[in-house]
């Protein structure tokens, strides 16, 4: 009864085309930014932060990335993770190397050489597709695994191959406690959500749409594939990039080539997949999952083993972990390969009409 | 030039192991037209089962015949990897029937996790040995011919023997029998294959049971070089160039381009390696199949593919 | 009704199309008019998609000259042909399925749209009012088919009839010189041809837009069309008025067999 949008008429298009055309929605979403901006910082303790609230809000952006390129433009990556590589070692080599660079700057510029190297990497999308174009990005991964572990250039001749990363320093605003390395990744995250819900709703976003759903079709009626291809690459790794820094610097502050493994980039696979292709939110959704799941584990299984009186080792908690995360991927595609986003959006339907759903 | 032929001839045996997991993955993809990224998975699965089985069944023989043991776990092993293949296209193929290549890729994705933790859970996580009773020595070969001749492994050599019994049986496999005359009908179209009577779904189970062996197989003969742990399910990574290099649908390609690979690696590694700080055969594989794609994207011997408007 | 056939917009010299050894196309030579309805009809494997192909530059002829607007066409891709005011519906529709009807639509307009990525990203100022600006356009395309409940849904959940007129009015957004159509009435009832052949007509008729059309349905075609060109195995066997095409011997015989 209460969400409905009997009486909201649109007058003109401007209005028609705004992001959350029902009243309800733009409430909520505003209330739930305002509860994460204000609310948060003053209920969640040091642990929240770290080990739930940080990681998710930047593998929500890295997700948000991948999800631009997998999700709207069709063409599947497996080297997301190289990328947030890219972004993480080219901001700190802008930092270190340039007197009096800005963090911001930096990150910034780690996203852009990482959009670069996305194009790149992204020219084969022009002439092949599906597990071909999977197998070329995993090249891209492999390449840079072994690039930030043997080109002692990157990582500033550190003897021991981490870097590290101290004093962030936004604007004057000394991001320190994790209260406000989370205000600080939450401000990114909502700017960048914003950006990207403007593409998907504007003309690239529709190339990138047509592309992924005929791309014959997508060509005849004008559409450069390789345009909206490289383009998807470009703004996807930019995205991406962004975030790898942004775990580098904030969430991990010293790190290695293997934070950025092949694993990280099924992880992120996986968020989209769950969270929902081609949906902005069900990225958040993905990233909250992947987030949460392993950790709700680890305290689930040793308590519900003692419940049993079986004691359940670490060991099996992460083989447990794997075949869960495996028969969930399974489990979507087969039922629900929308994802979460799709429940949603259902669940939101419904309550559209409810209670006189005919 | 003897250490040339010496790193060549390595490369080639090592090519051989490649081939034989890209066997796996051509297999399937012929016969389902699913990109089986749990290839890898069930080297490791069928590896651990064949380790562990061979071990519990000595320990009950009392310790008395190595051979018989093996044999026992050999066949043990072939019977998990069918229930493995059953289960697989049971619960997840059969559900996926028409799906675009990303999605099912994207599926043998979450079989990996599957396999990887299922089987870490029944076997254990621990490093594992197989003896199968390979000769380990090396051999020195053409002493004639070069000085100091070639220095060959023995096993090696064995293992290459196998995997080129196995390419061939499994060439007859598909050309004399009636049912690889089905599993090939099934490859060119489902449909069609379905409304002359060929049980798809039990064609899917047989095809992944054969894939299943050609693991078994690829996890003893890596198993009892390397030991049988948690990298092996990596193997998949590594084996993929392998398929884009030969061509997706191709049985003699996916033997001649785990050949290249194998070779390419070797030789890189050795000669191009030590300029650029070593390490490189990991992506060395990828960028020669990468830069393939760009040129010939169907692979050495796979089918061209023509979109029709 | 009377209207005014101009120039020739599109002629087609001595166009051969193989692939591999199978010739699709055998020196075929035809024109088309500006303003007119020109249909091309024939056998099935006759050639008459391969020819649309060549036309909208998804295949590329081995031999033969092209000239649009009196110049020659050199090697082409089907955007640049788009880019030059060629559209065309598709006989297997080709709709964007996980977009909706006013975004398939919307798609039409790209070549028109000119601001860049970071523009839109914002959605700031030009970007913005670009976006409104062609909307308003969009929506005169679904008032003139007739298509407005059903503006924002998937056009995956669209019966058959409407997906074509969506794939039409996507064409029609383009706001093409020459709108090539295959089969746009294939598989629809006599209702929906009727509609479709009404919005065909008017699309003829107000916009000024030349038609080039392949049918199968006999009567549309002898109705609606100005010139009809006639194909078989690859090879022009004839063109001119409907009237003249029917009577034919060599039409009828490619259509009814030898013996008759």
């Amino acid at each position: 009864m209460i969400y409905r949008e009997n009486g909201q008429f649109k007058t003109s298009y401007g209005a028609d085309q705004q992001i959350f055309p029902i009243a309800q929605d733009r409430w909520a979403v505003l209330a739930i930014i305002a509860f994460a901006f204000i609310g948060v910082p003053l209920l969640a303790d040091e642990y929240m932060f770290r080990a739930i609230l940080i990681p998710f809000l930047i593998l929500s952006l890295a997700a948000l990335g991948v999800n631009l390129l997998v999700g709207y433009c069709g063409q599947i990556t497996l080297g997301a993770g190289a990328f947030m590589a890219i972004g993480a070692y080219a901001a700190y080599n802008f930092l270190i190397r340039i007197d009096g660079m800005p963090l911001l700057g930096a990150l910034i510029l780690g996203g852009l050489t990482s959009a670069a190297m996305g194009i790149l990497f992204g020219i084969p999308s022009l002439r092949v597709r599906g597990l071909y174009l999977a197998v070329a990005t995993l090249a891209a991964q492999f390449f840079w695994d072994w690039a930030f572990l043997r080109i002692k250039w990157f990582t500033n001749d550190s003897s021991s191959g981490s870097v590290s990363v101290s004093n962030l320093d936004f604007f004057g605003w000394t991001i320190d406690a994790p209260a406000e390395k989370y205000l600080f990744c939450l401000g990114m995250l909502v700017v960048f959500g914003l950006l990207a819900k403007n593409m998907t709703r504007a003309s690239i976003g529709r190339q990138w749409m047509a592309i992924r759903d005929m791309d014959v079709a997508a060509e005849v009626i004008g559409i450069r594939p390789m345009w909206a291809k490289l383009s998807a690459f470009a703004v996807s790794s930019f995205f991406v990039g962004v975030a790898g820094a942004m775990w580098g610097f904030v969430h991990l502050g010293s790190w290695e080539p293997a934070a950025f493994s092949v694993d990280r980039s099924f992880q992120l696979l996986f968020m989209v997949i769950i969270g929902g292709l081609g949906s902005i939110v069900g990225s958040f959704f993905g990233a909250a999952f992947i987030v949460i799941l392993p950790i709700f584990l680890n305290q689930m299984l040793p308590a519900l083993g003692g419940l049993f009186g079986v004691s359940i080792s670490t060991a099996a908690v992460s083989h447990a972990e794997l075949i869960i995360f495996g028969v969930l991927i399974v489990f979507f595609l087969i039922v629900e390969p929308h994802g979460l986003a799709r429940l949603w959006a259902t669940s939101k339907e419904k309550l559209r009409l409810w209670p006189f759903p005919h | 030039m003897a250490f040339f032929l010496e790193t060549l001839i390595g490369g080639l045996m090592a090519g051989m192991l490649y081939a034989l997991v890209a066997l796996g993955f051509v297999l399937i993809f012929k016969a389902s037209g699913v990109f089986n990224f749990a290839q890898g998975a069930m080297v490791l699965f069928a590896a651990l089962a064949m380790a562990r089985f061979s071990e519990w069944f000595n320990a009950a023989l009392g310790g008395d015949s190595l051979l018989l043991a093996n044999i026992l776990a050999f066949i043990a092993s072939g019977g998990v990897m069918f229930v493995v293949a059953w289960v697989i296209e049971r619960l997840a193929l059969r559900n996926l029937v028409n799906q675009e290549g990303a999605t099912l890729l994207m599926a043998t994705l979450g079989i990996t996790y599957v396999l990887e933790g299922v089987g870490q859970t029944i076997f254990g996580s621990e490093i594992y040995a197989i003896d199968v009773g390979m000769p380990k020595e090396p051999v020195m070969m053409f002493e004639n011919l070069f000085e100091g001749g070639i220095l060959i492994n023995k096993e090696d050599f064995i293992a290459a023997l196998i995997a080129a019994a196995l390419v061939a049986g499994l060439s007859l496999f598909f050309q004399k029998t009636s049912t690889g005359r089905a599993l090939r009908a099934v490859a060119d179209d489902h449909q069609a294959a379905l409304s002359i009577g060929i049980p798809l779904n039990r064609i899917w189970v047989i095809v992944w049971c054969v894939a299943g062996i050609v693991a078994l197989v690829a996890g003893i003969i890596w198993g009892s070089k390397l030991g049988v742990q948690f990298s092996l399910a990596t193997v998949a990574l590594r084996a993929l160039p392998v398929v884009i290099l030969g061509g997706l649908t191709s049985v003699p390609g996916a033997i001649i381009g785990g050949l290249i690979i194998g070779v390419g690696e070797k030789l890189s590694e050795v000669y191009l390696g030590p300029y650029v700080g070593g390490g490189i055969e990991i992506w060395f594989a990828y960028m020669l199949a990468l830069v393939f794609l760009l040129f010939r994207p169907q692979g050495l011997f796979g089918e061209k593919i023509i979109d029709r408007v | 009704m009377s209207k005014q056939i101009g120039d020739v917009i599109l002629d087609l010299q001595n166009i051969s199309l193989r692939f591999g050894g199978v010739k699709a196309l055998t020196d075929i030579s035809f024109n088309v008019r500006e303003h007119e309805v020109r249909a091309i009809i024939g056998p099935n494997g006759a050639g008459k998609s391969s020819m649309l192909n060549v036309i909208n530059g998804v295949y590329h002829p081995q031999d033969g000259k092209i000239f649009f607007r009196g110049e020659e066409r050199k090697a082409m891709q089907p955007h640049m042909a788009a880019a030059q005011g060629i559209a065309r519906t598709f006989q297997n529709i080709a709709l964007f399925k996980g977009m909706s009807v006013l975004d398939n639509i919307m798609t039409g307009r790209n070549l028109q749209m000119k601001s860049n990525l970071l523009m839109q990203a914002l959605w700031w100022g030009p970007a913005r009012n670009e976006e409104l600006k062609h909307r308003a356009r969009v929506e005169e395309i679904i008032d003139f088919l007739e298509i407005q409940h059903i503006r924002k849904t998937p056009v995956g959940r669209l019966p058959y009839g409407l997906q074509k007129r969506v794939d039409l009015g996507r064409a029609l957004a383009m706001e093409p010189k020459i709108l090539l159509l295959d089969e746009p009435m294939a598989g629809m009832n006599v209702e929906e041809k009727q509609d479709m052949c009404r919005f065909i007509l008017d699309v003829n008729d107000q916009f000024g837009t030349t038609i080039v059309l392949i049918e199968h349905d006999m009567g549309v075609v002898m109705d609606i069309s100005d010139r009809v060109v006639v194909l078989d195995y690859g090879k022009k066997i004839g063109d001119g008025i409907p009237d003249e095409v029917r009577s034919s011997p060599e039409v009828i015989k490619a259509y009814l067999g030898a013996g008759h």
